[in-house]
């Protein structure tokens, strides 16, 4: 199992960095990769409890993933399990993210965010970020949408 | 699994045959030579590795082998392509832009 860690500075407040982060009008801005859209949601992060989200890509391809929010610390962290569901709406192995938010002194924010509990070869982030292109080109082949 | 399916598209001659597969559907091996103008038997070995990625399927028609490549092996590379680390990256890039977009309120 290991540990993906990705950390960015903004230069805004907490406050609103937290608000960014957990609630669904806010959300629903950035959540997902760019030239994805959101298909289905109930994500809200502000608070315990379910969450799920269906993002469909141009060629029709479904990624839907859920969770359940464990713990909401505003304005410092939230923490909430994640799973990918498959064609058959099975969900998969789970893992976990927690998000944290502190000031960085100069008014701005320091945002950290961990996702762990993944399987190894998902974390080998530089074997596959060079495929993601040659891929993206084969997925775009109509013989290949469901 | 997934591995296999990597090790066998890393090389540029079999993608470049995966490729051409997907946009002119199945064919003999004899068709794909000018794929990297290389040999009918190197042709045979790079459609053996794909086969045994489970990428590439083979079926005989009268005296002839088809080749076709199988939707869900790639489906499947597409998904997980969309993996945790280009999930975030990509969406925290998203957010740093909303979040500058809208001035200090809140």
């Amino acid at each position: 199992m290991s540990v993906l860690r990705i950390e960015r500075s903004f230069p805004v407040s907490p406050e609103k960095v937290f608000a960014f982060v957990t609630r669904t009008e806010h959300l629903l801005k950035w959540w997902g990769p760019e030239g994805v859209s959101m298909k289905e949601h109930d994500l809200d992060l502000s608070r315990p409890g379910a969450w799920s989200s269906t993002l469909v890509n141009s060629a029709g391809a479904l990624h839907k993933m859920s969770g359940e929010v464990v713990t909401v610390d505003p304005p410092n962290s939230v923490e909430f399990t994640w799973g990918w569901h498959d064609d058959e709406d099975r969900r998969g192995y789970e893992t976990r993210v927690l998000f944290e938010v502190r000031p960085d002194g100069n008014g701005g924010t320091v945002f950290v965010l961990t996702h762990s509990g993944l399987k190894d070869e998902e974390a080998a982030a530089n074997h596959k970020l060079g495929w993601t292109s040659s891929l993206r080109k084969l997925e775009q082949f109509p013989e290949l949408q469901p | 699994m997934i591995h296999n399916t990597f090790a066998a598209l890393g090389d540029a001659t079999r993608f470049a045959i995966v490729e051409k597969l997907l946009k002119e559907g199945e064919m003999p091996a004899g068709s794909l030579q000018d794929v990297g103008s290389i040999s009918p038997p190197a042709i045979s070995r790079h459609l053996k590795v794909l086969r045994e990625a489970g990428i590439v399927e083979q079926r005989i028609d009268k005296q002839r082998r088809m080749y076709s490549v199988r939707p869900q092996a790639v489906r499947s590379i597409g998904e997980w392509a969309l993996d945790y680390r280009e999930f975030w990256q990509t969406s925290l890039d998203r957010l740093e832009t909303a979040l500058l977009q809208e001035g200090d309120e809140l």
